[in-house]
């Protein structure tokens, strides 16, 4: 870690020791406090999660403290919930993240080539995951879609793409990783950019094998790039909405009934706020513990990083 | 062959698939927004067709010709509202975020790292979350569909995502430069004004473009929170599904023009995206 | 200025006992020519309702502001508009909003309690949520009172099955406009549901158009069979209320089946009888056999561009969808739109509706001046403009149907349609029991419909599982 040693000018001796404790707090707060006015409607949001809360039958609104948890967790269709999601996020973030790294490693030498192409693959990024879903809808009808007929092509009639239980999740999957590729892309050729020269030019003088180069020093020191782009990306599936949303809306049957498309049926449709909120907090709870252990491994390889310097 | 041309027709072999994987759909997309409505819905598609600028000009000039006669078309006013949320959201953003992630990278501060945490960990409320209470008391706060309102929900995209990025970038940075600015008698201030933050140009600019982006794709806060005069393009586009059909080459239209205020903010900030994402970097 | 002659005449256009042809006409013979006929009418339709007693001016230099979502008939009301603003004084903004989205806005915008949305569209089912949440206004009040309601705006004229199916009393399970009903929302457009076929592609297989679901199943899939690309029949098959409401629950009717019944005063799922599970066997070999490949994503979008892209034969869905598809596509001029009584045994249609409707928020701070606006675009007036000059299809009310404009209209360039209606209207009404948990059980109906489609699980068993489900949510409500 960049150790920091607080250069007392002349100017701030004057002020006191006191200002300088302050200044960090006095810089981050105003960004926390901006947050933590969002933080309200957390609070109400579990309080709405403890109660029996239907807006269709207003007189039995009342508190039934785990109530919707328990409710949940006998029902089995929560549970699917679950497997699902995590399924879904495992898919996305696996793929991703391998494919990822494959384009960064193509892209890594600096020329034109590379650079123009590194800007063009932006363009999937810059579409909304809605609009971007409703593309891919379009170019899969199975009447005038464009890969429809390209897959027929090939041999293979009468793709379902998102109709069928056995292809639904292929497919969202595949909008995701168009989608969101790029994104993992450009921070792990970041990383790789970014990597110092000295042990890459000691292996190569030293003639060791590119996979082992790869796999044994590539790999660890991308680590940190890794796991941020994981983190993101892993925080985004687990709440995935717009694109599922969009393509099926959780179908068809209960293939693709993930958190936030089931906790929304409940709230907008369904007008169970009490339900909803009860689903959204689990999820928030699975999410914040993925985290914090994502986050304890970034922060212990940085540190081995640094102290490697 | 020699094994260096024959690993490099394999490299460009792949990055050709890659290419074509990310592009078509948006070439055949750039496609359909110049075809009518017939030819998309032809059976089986073809290459061939007489081009139109009839969708681009129906969104521009925001009159639409259907069967049913001629309706209005709201699209530039969503894009203009895209714009404008997603840049307010960033500006804010980095307002709020680059101070805070240069205390993070430049004091040790008890709570420090709880801080900096609990800022990240906004990211993992699920909208829905956020919005079960938020549509109902928004009202009561008085900040339901005004540009404020949203601009402030926004921060729960923006916030963390510049601040974990330019964090990591601050802390990249030798403070060796600023110390000896600072000794020169300079305040904290100007040494984070004219020495890090310049220094710190491409991780502020990556983190910045990325935040845009993000903004940008957002759907449902607009949605619930706000009336049809701030919805972004994300809404918007939806509205060429009626009930009397659907304008394919409308809608594809529409998602061309949505793309290009962002690719316009890529084309400018590119030279440090990839530069600006490097976190923490270690110096050999 | 006019005589009472003219005014008499006039009065009796708008009220649909005369055409315009006629009306020109009998003014001509009272010296009036036919330009200032035109005038007259123009200026006089502000009035008709204005005559009827309410002081409407009584909100002037006002505002309200609607709530609205993007459909022709918004697009037809918009038209007419101007109208209104001269006859109140009242200025009118509305907000669209896509309708992919629509429902969910307005359930956050009345779960939001704000009061920026005086009055807006919605469905009947909406309004089995929206009225139980006490968020929106019981209309009755408002109807029967001669102070905000003009004498002529002829309730009665509204279908009566259309006028009972907006209205009910909360209690799970009574039924739709009886004793008790409050009147939560007024027709304003609607759609019932039959088949409308391509006579281009029956007529080139050799096919007559089906007269029952045996025969619909039997001809679609031998549509489909035929190898040409297109298949036999488009129905929705998303997952949501959508695809259990149109053409399957107007079968389902018609085979005497319901959805629920009601026993010792609660609830009881009634779609895993003996008669129902057949049915379900038979409408998902039709989808299977000559149904869309796409099913499970198929909403009314995907059926109508079908139809209308030549890529299906036949629709068993709303009116309107087909009404729509005749014209400016591929197939425009081909369709033709016929009664449909899925049971064999029956001799009549029962088809479900969909009654685009009109509702006024609890809290509006502008409650009589809303409905004022919704008396204006329901009255008899506004419903016959709509139906004429735009395309506010089907009308509500009884006359407009009568109006010879619009019959010719139909006849012209929409073959069979006003046939279909007439054999229809009787029995048409919302067969759905009206419960507060619609939107669950509509959607979990449709998705295992979904799952016994893909033969995930067997018909028998999918049906069972759903009513134990059913009854399991029914019974932690307490109805």
């Amino acid at each position: 870690m960049a150790d920091v040693e607080i250069a007392m000018s002349a100017g701030a001796k004057r002020r006191g020791i006191s200002f300088q404790r302050a200044l960090p707090y006095l810089l981050s707060l105003p960004a926390l406090l901006v947050c933590i006015g969002i933080l309200i409607p957390f609070v109400t949001a579990i309080i709405y999660s403890l109660q029996r809360y239907n807006l269709a039958f207003p007189d039995s609104r009342a508190f039934i403290w785990f109530g919707n948890f328990v409710s949940l967790a006998k029902d089995p269709a929560f549970w699917h919930t679950v497997v699902v999601s995590l399924e879904y996020t495992a898919l996305t973030v696996g793929v991703e993240l391998l494919l990822g790294l494959g384009i960064a490693l193509l892209l890594e030498k600096r020329n034109w080539v590379n650079d123009a192409i590194s800007v063009l693959l932006i363009l999937p990024l810059m579409v909304a995951p809605a609009i971007a879903a409703l593309m891919w809808k379009l170019m899969t009808n199975p009447n005038f879609g464009v890969l429809s007929y390209l897959v027929s092509l090939a041999g293979v009639q009468d793709f379902k793409w998102g109709s069928s239980p056995d292809s639904a999740m292929f497919t969202v999957v595949l909008v995701d990783t168009w989608v969101y590729t790029p994104f993992i892309t450009i921070l792990l050729l970041a990383g790789l950019r970014a990597l110092p020269k000295q042990p890459f030019e000691a292996a190569e003088l030293d003639g060791v094998p590119r996979t082992f180069v790869f796999f044994r020093i590539t790999l660890p020191m991308l680590t940190p790039y890794i796991l941020t782009a994981s983190l993101f990306r892993m925080l985004d599936s687990m709440q995935q909405f717009d694109i599922i949303y969009s393509m099926t809306q959780g179908g068809p049957g209960d293939t693709l009934t993930v958190f936030q498309v089931q906790a929304y049926l409940e709230a907008f449709s369904f007008s169970n706020i009490g339900r909803s909120a009860a689903l959204v907090i689990v999820l928030w709870a699975i999410t914040y513990a993925l985290s914090t252990v994502f986050i304890k491994n970034w922060l212990k390889l940085r540190a081995r990083a640094h102290g490697a310097t | 062959m020699s094994k260096g041309l024959l690993r490099r027709v394999i490299r460009g072999g792949l990055l050709l698939v890659v290419v074509l994987f990310f592009l078509f759909p948006m070439f055949w997309v750039l496609l359909m927004s110049f075809q009518t409505n017939q030819d998309i819905l032809r059976t089986p598609p073809s290459l061939t067709f007489t081009p139109t600028i009839s969708n681009y000009v129906a969104l521009i000039s925001g009159e639409i010709q259907t069967s049913v006669g001629t309706l209005p078309v709201y699209y530039m006013k969503n894009l203009w509202n895209s714009a404008f949320l997603s840049a307010c959201a960033v500006a804010m953003s980095l307002v709020l975020g680059v101070p805070a992630a240069y205390a993070f990278a430049r004091f040790k501060f008890r709570l420090g790292e709880d801080i900096a945490f609990t800022l990240l960990s906004f990211r993992f409320a699920p909208p829905i979350l956020v919005l079960l209470p938020l549509q109902l008391y928004f009202q009561d706060i008085g900040l339901y569909d005004t540009y404020l309102g949203l601009v402030w929900v926004y921060q729960l995209i923006t916030l963390p995502l510049i601040l974990w990025i330019v964090r990591g970038y601050f802390e990249d940075i030798s403070p060796d430069i600023e110390h000896a600015y600072r000794l020169d008698g300079h305040s904290w201030f100007r040494s984070m004004w004219k020495i890090a933050i310049p220094l710190a140009r491409p991780g502020i600019a990556a983190a910045g473009l990325l935040a845009f982006i993000f903004a940008w794709n957002s759907f449902i806060f607009a949605l619930v929170l706000g009336s049809s005069d701030v919805q972004p393009v994300t809404v918007g586009s939806l509205a060429f599904m009626t009930a009397s059909g659907i304008q394919y080459g409308t809608i594809a239209a529409s998602l061309v023009l949505s793309v290009i205020p962002t690719l316009v903010l890529a084309l400018y900030t590119q030279r440090y995206l990839v530069e600006g994402l490097s976190l923490g970097a270690v110096k050999g | 200025m006019s005589s009472r002659k003219q005014k008499d005449l006039i009065e009796a256009y708008y009220q649909n006992k005369i055409g315009r042809r006629e009306l020109i006409q009998r003014m001509a013979k009272i010296g009036v020519g036919a330009a200032a006929t035109g005038f007259l009418l123009n200026a006089t339709a502000t009035r008709t309702l204005a005559a009827g007693g309410p002081d409407f001016k009584k909100f002037k230099g006002k505002s309200i502001k609607l709530l609205m979502n993007k459909h022709p008939y918004l697009d037809a009301l918009v038209k007419n508009l101007d109208n209104f603003k001269s006859m109140t004084g009242l200025n009118v903004t509305y907000d669209v909003f896509p309708e992919d989205v629509y429902f969910d806005k307005v359930t956050t915008a009345l779960a939001s309690k704000g009061s920026q949305y005086d009055a807006f569209m919605t469905g009947a089912y909406q309004t089995w949520k929206y009225g139980p949440a006490r968020q929106i206004v019981d209309l009755n009040q408002f109807i029967k009172d001669p102070k905000v309601t003009s004498a002529s705006y002829n309730w009665n004229d509204v279908t009566t099955g259309l006028r009972a199916s907006d209205a009910w009393d909360g209690k799970a399970g009574s039924e739709l406009g009886g004793p008790g009903a409050k009147q939560w929302a007024i027709p304003w457009g609607f759609e019932l549901n039959n088949i409308a076929y391509n006579k281009r592609i029956l007529g080139e297989l050799g096919i007559e158009p089906p007269k029952n679901l045996p025969d619909l199943i039997e001809k679609a899939a031998k549509v489909s069979a035929a190898g040409k690309g297109y298949y036999g029949v488009g129905v929705r098959g998303s997952r949501s209320w959508a695809t259990i409401h149109p053409g399957f629950l107007s079968a389902y009717a018609n085979y005497g089946q319901k959805d629920f019944v009601v026993k010792g005063g609660k609830l009881k799922p009634a779609m895993n009888t003996k008669e129902s599970k057949e049915f379900h066997k038979m409408w998902i070999d039709m989808i299977q056999r000559g149904g869309p490949k796409n099913w499970p994503t198929y909403t009314w979008y995907e059926v109508g561009n079908d139809l209308g892209a030549g890529n299906s034969a036949m629709i068993f869905d709303a009116d309107i969808l087909g009404y729509f598809q005749n014209s400016g596509t591929k197939e425009a001029g081909n369709l033709v739109y016929l009664p449909f009584a899925a049971n064999p045994s029956a001799d009549k249609p029962t088809p479900n509706v969909w009654i685009w409707s009109l509702a006024m928020s609890q809290f509006s701070k502008m409650k009589e001046a809303a409905w004022f606006f919704i008396q204006w675009a329901t009255g008899t007036e506004n419903c016959t403009f709509g139906a004429v000059n735009a395309d506010l299809v089907d009308p509500v009310r009884d006359s407009v149907w009568k109006v010879p404009e619009f019959q010719t209209r139909l006849e012209k360039s929409y073959p069979g349609y006003l046939n279909q209606f007439q054999k229809s209207i009787g029995q048409s009404k919302i067969y759905f029991t009206p419960q507060q948990l619609f939107p669950e059980f509509t959607t979990d109906w449709a998705a295992m419909l979904q799952q016994m489609y893909a033969k995930q699980i067997p018909v028998d068993e999918g049906l069972d599982k759903l009513a134990a489900g059913l009854e399991r949510k029914l019974r932690e409500v307490g109805i």
